[in-house]
């Protein structure tokens, strides 16, 4: 591994970014059980710009991470940090592996259940909030924020989905999904009958040649 | 001129024989309080520094490690997870107090069944040939007698292919940091000291090891003397604290 800061600032961003990842995942126990099944895989992460290497070992205490590892790797991953990011934020990371901008080596199952375990946090804010605020009041509060979550969830969803509706029938601004599928569709007809007229056609140039000789 | 040897204890000369006993009574006085001192003392880097140590150790199940000078364990807490149940890590310390206070805190951690404790020289480690995959001694190293000797007992007691990690002060690399970390050093830490365990007097001492412990490149020449190959260091924090590594052939 190639450290090129102060190991001192390399290993401290590491303890809080572990600190943090740890604390996010006590609040999703389900989370946990996931990653006790990858507990041997070891997941190696070389990120090219910025140069960064991380070696994340899941168990079922959490994730620690490491920048040196020295032994086997389950998969190892090289790319730059905005294609680690579209990793972590896809909804079909398969695809987005085979796709994307990143390098893979090992293998890729491990790999794509904890991306899985990752993006499926479900976060139970209840057991803190009552911890530290009590029994009626916590419960109440993770009320509040669960009504809150889900109400600004949907919003979400709604006001994508009216956006999207906005501008491709009304503004007219894009055309509608299935338009641009239809019309690829139709110029790749276009391009494969080109092909074959092409083809036609320079056999019959030979056939005339051949006459004429 | 006495013709008995001599060996540094801070800045003064004592007799070989004398140092230990010296260094014992500094860690007698200090052993209650190590921990908090070593947290206002570095600001809590040492934690940082240990974790990284912990990293390039390469340590995992089932594994052997031997912890020299560990203290209160912080160390050791960490290689028990690590090898696991079927692991064992050693916690070894010269010093009784420091020893009672490393084992106190970590079976009241509820960390046992791994763990082994025992009061150990590191010039004359008392463990069969060849039984440890890893021994780490981590601000330990500047306070032993004989540094020579100590490496060639780690080198005796490490297996083939077995890593020797030395976490210690060192000399910085910058001199403005340099000239401020001795300020800080003689300045700053035995008031420390006076203040949170009434004895200047220890961490006078600490500043001045530090001083007379090998740099950089004489401790790695000392390590490739021992007997370790591929020997190598890092230099953490400027070099204020420098992580060499030497693995047994």
């Amino acid at each position: 591994m190639t450290t090129t800061i102060d190991p001192t600032l390399h290993t401290a961003a590491l303890a809080a970014l572990e600190a943090g990842l740890n604390r996010t995942l006590d609040l999703s126990p389900q989370s946990k059980s996931g990653l006790a099944r990858l507990e041997d895989c070891v997941f190696a992460l070389h990120c090219t710009a910025p140069t960064l290497d991380i070696y994340l070992h899941p168990s079922a205490q959490g994730i620690r991470l490491a920048g040196t590892h020295h032994g086997p790797v389950t998969t190892s991953i090289k790319g730059e940090a905005s294609d680690f990011t579209e990793l972590a934020t896809s909804r079909d990371p398969t695809a987005t592996l085979i796709n994307g901008g990143l390098a893979l080596e090992g293998d890729s199952a491990p790999l794509i259940a904890l991306q899985q375990v990752l993006a499926t946090l479900d976060m139970d804010w209840e057991a803190p909030l009552v911890a530290t605020l009590g029994d009626v009041a916590g419960h109440q509060l993770a009320q509040t924020l669960r009504h809150a979550f889900s109400w600004g969830k949907q919003a979400s969803t709604g006001l994508t989905r009216q956006l999207e509706e906005f501008v491709h029938e009304e503004a007219r601004l894009s055309p509608p999904r299935l338009e641009v599928e239809d019309f690829y569709r139709d110029v790749q007809e276009l391009g494969l009958r080109v092909d074959r007229l092409q083809a036609r056609a320079e056999r019959l140039q030979q056939r005339l040649q051949k006459a004429r000789s | 001129m006495s013709d008995k040897e001599t060996t540094h204890f801070g800045y003064k000369e004592v007799e070989k024989d004398a140092k230990a006993g010296m260094v014992a009574d500094v860690f007698h006085s200090v052993a209650a309080r190590y921990d908090l001192m070593n947290d206002l003392m570095s600001g809590g880097i040492h934690r940082i520094w240990k974790r990284f140590t912990i990293e390039l150790s390469g340590v995992r199940k089932n594994n052997a490690v031997l912890d020299i000078a560990g203290g209160t364990g912080d160390l050791a807490a960490r290689f028990a997870e690590l090898v696991g149940p079927e692991g064992r890590v050693v916690l070894a310390d010269i010093n009784d107090s420091m020893l009672q206070v490393g084992r106190d805190k970590l079976l009241d951690q509820g960390r046992q069944g791994n763990i082994e404790f025992v009061q150990a020289d590191a010039q004359f480690l008392p463990f069969p040939d060849n039984s440890f995959d890893c021994v780490t001694i981590a601000f330990g190293l500047r306070n032993v007698t004989d540094i020579n000797l100590a490496l060639r007992s780690m080198l005796r007691v490490l297996k083939p292919g077995g890593r020797l990690l030395v976490l210690e002060f060192s000399k910085p690399q910058n001199p403005l940091l340099s000239k401020a970390y001795d300020t800080y050093s003689f300045r700053v830490l035995p008031v420390m000291g006076r203040l949170v365990t009434n004895d200047s007097e220890s961490y006078q001492y600490l500043a001045e090891s530090i001083r007379k412990h090998p740099d950089q490149g004489t401790l790695k020449n000392m390590m490739e003397d021992a007997g370790f190959c591929q020997c190598e260091y890092h230099n953490m924090t400027g070099g204020v604290v420098a992580l060499h590594r030497g693995i047994k052939a």
